[in-house]
């Protein structure tokens, strides 16, 4: 009895010791030595919060690395290094590889009733210049920045208004803040931890010194006219580019740091000081000293990725260089990995509702013709001939990732079934056919459908081909018409593109939580509604009232689930909503889970193997922590 | 002289005035405007647009002004000296187009006396030794050089660099002195890329040149003056350096004015396939985008300095050639 009682009190003891030890042997990055001997920079307990966040790995997938390093990545233009924002992915709490919430630059959080929001900071936590990390941060940007009329007069973000309402802000303390709405607001928490996040803070002890409240006028005046600014607003404003990470000078809370003026061939990171995770070991993440950011042609990227010229590359790459990507795996020693795209639909047709012809507009608002449509389309040859199979059949909906995934929506109406098609199109009286057996409208004009593309590359033309080829059969003759995107939307908002083609749902791994503004009438620029979505996003002014009962049904199923706050009742909003979209065909999917290729060098460790490739949620590499991937010296096979 | 002088100036001022009103009509032709882009371009990354964010923007931009009004602002700009501001880079742009110039320019001085290295010697030979097999088989390789496109060549020349020289694609120098101090190695290392870009972009100038001095020459060698000459016992080559070839050269000295602006700009194609850091991808892209300050102050240099090229290729001519009458 007694014995097993020591033996206990000794586990306990040895348990706390180990987890004291944990906290007090923090690791210093190499990199850091001799300044840190030199009293140039404070030991790395001093730098990190005293309640750093711990990384801790499961051993298989993912392992405690080791410090150093510079990992290559190439980018496509100068002001894509604003990308290493959502790679260094630090957020005031962020999503996790399983897309659920949690606190990361925040120590904690607490949510009440949906619309109460308290923040709690990390004692201790530093910008990257030394300076503390505090509410005053928060402060400054929504009294000096968002709340200034002469800065910003177009009011707070939209994310931060709940029916054109600003929050209540609350400083509780140096740590805790605190923003009330009167009701709940479900955009602040997502749009925070977005891939281009909503930032609610700011260096202000850097910006303090362009700001006119802050700043000394003569000062102010000096600094105007040595970068040449307009004025102070103009000033703060180039200063504060905090999400394109092109003004060196600007403090950062992110891993890495930016050390090159914007605009350059080739841009550093280096690693943050101060930065607030460490791993189980007591290592300070993150693990790679530098980054290094190359600009190229994005045509040259695939070559120059295919010649080693990068670590960790997925940007300018797709699927049809897998095959030359792959040819070099050996020689360069990387590993070629197939993620696979997270957009509800690669590429999705979409009926313009709102188009101005009267006659097409009758057929586009068919319920019948939408999906005899979808019915003609041979979605499997699709995947074989352009995919060589690896990608899913699907029509527009969420992939079998997302919890709200159910199969038979997947397949609604998205079989390969000329029958039925025709069938569908004779039942609308549409039997009339001319010479080449393309179907006559009721006007006596031919059903030539002419589908408007955003020049998004070959692609979308390869895939039209194709459906053109099935459509046909059905008596629907289909054109092709390349534009850039901008004239292409220009078109369809103003009701002169009959139809047009783009990528499916941005979010095909939406949870319960997920705003579901893709499945109803909310932006102008939805191609298959614009004047309907126009009508939501101007409360009425503008555009045109919802006029088919399915739609208007989703108007209010979305409005329901902006004040709903209960998990049951928001998958049941969903459901219905997915449901409705895939009877009713507002867009027509093709294929989805299309294989994206993400170059891996047999050096860099902890990346995942094969993972959902998306931009919004998770930023591509941004939610598998890419301050834990960490580069092994010599290359080897694994 | 002097009247010609201030009559060619004159002329010059106007086709400029020209010019200016030209390059920003169409500029802004394309719908929309640099902020439309740019939001287009934060869609495709699925990121909100704030409408009132951006209105705020165009203001700032002035971009809400009458298009006469933007013009006039920036024509009078012009005038002082002031090139206008970068939205994309958000820099005056000067200091964008500034960086990119030098390494255009030895670019292009490496290319141009490429062309004249190789193009001279060839020229000849093929004239004096016409149609002998020689000549043919130089004649074949200068049409196959034009016939390329050389954006064609220039990947099939990235690539055998990269496989048999291991040499980095694209770009001028090795990823790893990008914004490095020049030292021995960036020299080095600019050398081993500089010569692919040359190659290829020199290619076509050069079979271009081998044609014209072939029959410019093969014209002068015809005349009864170099019948005269070896009549009167002058040697081949002293005959050759000495009459006909000072003539064949006049299309040489005309062509400076098309030079010039060349220098700086020139091979835009190329430039991009290769992803060199001048000037050129710079320009396309910023018409892309319809950065349309940074766009129209460089095609308005590049106006100049052709116009300026075309005066002063004249003014040669007229020095070297008393065939030539200014009045």
């Amino acid at each position: 009895m007694m014995g097993k009682l020591l033996t206990m009190i000794a586990c306990t003891a040895i348990t706390i010791w180990f987890a004291a030890a944990a906290q007090a042997q923090l690791v210093d990055p190499p990199m850091f030595a001799e300044a840190v001997k030199a009293g140039k920079l404070p030991p790395v307990d001093k730098r990190v919060p005293s309640e750093p966040s711990v990384v801790r790995f499961d051993g298989k997938q993912a392992t405690v690395g080791r410090h150093g390093g510079m990992m290559t990545q190439l980018m496509e233009r100068s002001s894509d290094i604003k990308r290493m924002s959502a790679y260094g992915y630090a957020r005031l709490v962020g999503y996790t590889p399983s897309y659920t919430l949690e606190a990361d630059l925040l120590k904690a959080y607490e949510i009440k009733e949906g619309r109460e929001f308290t923040f709690v900071l990390r004692k201790g936590h530093r910008w990257s210049d030394g300076e503390p990390f505090t509410t005053e941060d928060f402060r400054y940007f929504w009294e000096d920045m968002v709340l200034n009329k002469e800065m910003s007069p177009e009011g707070p973000p939209k994310d931060m208004l709940v029916e054109g309402q600003p929050p209540k802000v609350e400083i509780i303390d140096k740590q805790t803040i605190r923003y009330t709405w009167d009701k709940p607001n479900p955009f602040f928490l997502p749009a925070l931890a977005g891939a281009t996040p909503l930032m609610i803070y700011r260096p202000s002890h850097y910006l303090k010194r362009f700001h006119k409240r802050h700043a000394k006028a003569d000062k102010l005046e000096a600094e105007i006219s040595k970068r040449k600014r307009r004025d102070w607003v103009d000033l703060h404003f180039n200063r504060d580019r905090t999400a394109r990470l092109d003004n060196p000078d600007i403090p950062v809370l992110d891993p890495w740091v930016n050390t090159t003026p914007s605009p350059s061939e080739r841009f550093i990171f280096e690693r943050n000081a101060y930065f607030h995770r460490v791993d189980q070991a007591g290592l300070q993440l993150p693990y790679v000293d530098r980054i290094a950011v190359t600009i190229a042609a994005s045509k040259l990227i695939p070559a120059k990725v295919g010649a080693g010229e990068a670590e960790l590359q997925s940007r300018a790459l797709q699927f049809n260089n897998y095959t030359v990507l792959k040819r070099a795996e050996v020689r360069q020693d990387y590993k070629v990995r197939l993620w696979r795209n997270a957009r509800g639909s690669q590429i999705a047709l979409y009926p313009n509702l709102n188009v101005t012809d009267d006659g097409w507009r009758a057929l586009m608002r068919d319920v019948r013709f939408r999906r005899a449509l979808s019915l003609a389309i041979d979605r499997r040859e699709i995947n074989m001939v352009i995919y060589y199979g690896l990608a899913r059949e699907s029509a527009n909906t969420v992939l079998s990732e997302s919890p709200l995934f159910q199969p038979e929506l997947k397949t609604a109406w998205s079989t390969f079934d000329l029958a039925q098609a025709n069938k569908l199109l004779d039942d609308m009286g549409l039997t009339q056919r001319d010479s080449r057996g393309v179907r006559l409208m009721p006007d006596g004009r031919p059903i030539e459908i002419i589908v408007e593309t955003a020049g998004e590359g070959a692609e979308h033309t390869d895939v039209l081909e194709l459906v053109r080829d099935t459509w046909i059969k059905a008596g629907v003759a289909l054109f092709i018409k390349p534009q850039t995107r901008e004239v292409m939307r220009r078109r369809v908002k103003a009701g002169l593109a009959v139809m047009s083609v783009f990528f499916g749902f941005d979010n095909g791994i939406a949870t319960a939580d997920t705003p579901p503004n893709e499945l109803a009438p909310t932006l102008e620029d939805q191609l298959q509604w614009p004047q309907w979505g126009m009508w939501h996003t101007s409360s009425g002014r503008s555009g045109a009232k919802p006029d088919l009962p399915e739609v208007r049904r989703l108007d209010e199923l979305f409005a329901k689930w902006l004040v709903s706050t209960s998990g049951g009742e928001r998958k049941a909003i969903w459901d219905e909503m997915l449901k409705i979209n895939a009877e009713q065909v507002f867009s027509i999917g093709m294929v989805n889970a299309v294989p994206q290729p993400v170059v891996i060098s047999n050096r860099v460790h902890n990346v995942p193997e094969t993972a959902l490739y998306s931009w919004e949620p998770g930023g591509h590499f941004g939610i598998f922590r890419p301050d834990t991937f960490w580069l092994s010296d010599s290359k080897q096979g694994s | 002289m002097l009247h010609y002088v201030l009559k060619r100036l004159f002329t010059m001022a106007m086709t400029l005035v020209v010019i200016s009103v030209l390059v920003f009509v169409i500029i802004k032709l394309p719908p929309g405007d640099y902020l439309s882009t740019y939001i287009e371009e934060l869609k495709a990354q699925g990121e909100s647009v704030d409408q009132g964010r951006i209105e705020f923007l165009r203001k700032r931009y002035g971009l809400d002004q009458p298009a006469w009004q933007q013009y006039l602002n920036w024509a009078t700009g012009l005038l002082r000296g002031d090139l206008g501001w970068s939205f994309e880079y958000d820099q005056p742009v000067a200091q964008v187009v500034g960086e990119t110039l030098f390494m255009t320019v030895i670019l292009k001085l490496a290319t141009v006396l490429f062309i004249y290295a190789v193009a001279f010697p060839i020229g000849v030979y093929s004239a004096t030794h016409q149609y002998s097999w020689s000549d043919h088989g130089l004649t074949f390789l200068g049409f196959l050089g034009i016939a390329v496109p050389n954006f064609l060549l220039a990947l099939a020349v990235l690539y055998a660099a990269n496989v048999w020289f291991g040499t980095s694609i694209g770009g001028l120098m090795d990823p790893a002195y990008i914004d490095k101090p020049w030292s021995w190695g960036k020299f080095l290392s600019v050398l081993e890329h500089l010569w692919a870009p040359v190659f290829v972009i020199g290619i076509t100038g050069t079979a271009g040149m081998i044609r014209r001095l072939r029959a410019n020459l093969l014209d002068e060698l015809q005349k009864q003056y170099v019948t005269t000459a070896r009549a009167k016992g002058l040697t081949e080559r002293k005959l050759l350096l000495r009459y006909p070839m000072r003539m064949a050269l006049n299309p040489f000295i005309a062509d400076v004015g098309s030079l010039l602006p060349q220098l700086v700009s020139g091979a835009v194609i190329v430039s991009v396939v290769m992803s060199l850091p001048t000037s050129g991808p710079m320009l396309l892209s910023a018409l892309q985008s319809q950065d349309m300050y940074l766009a129209g102050s460089f095609l308005m240099f590049l106006a100049t300095l052709t116009v300026v090229g075309m005066f002063l290729s004249d003014l040669a001519l007229a020095l070297l050639d008393p065939r030539i009458r200014l009045e």
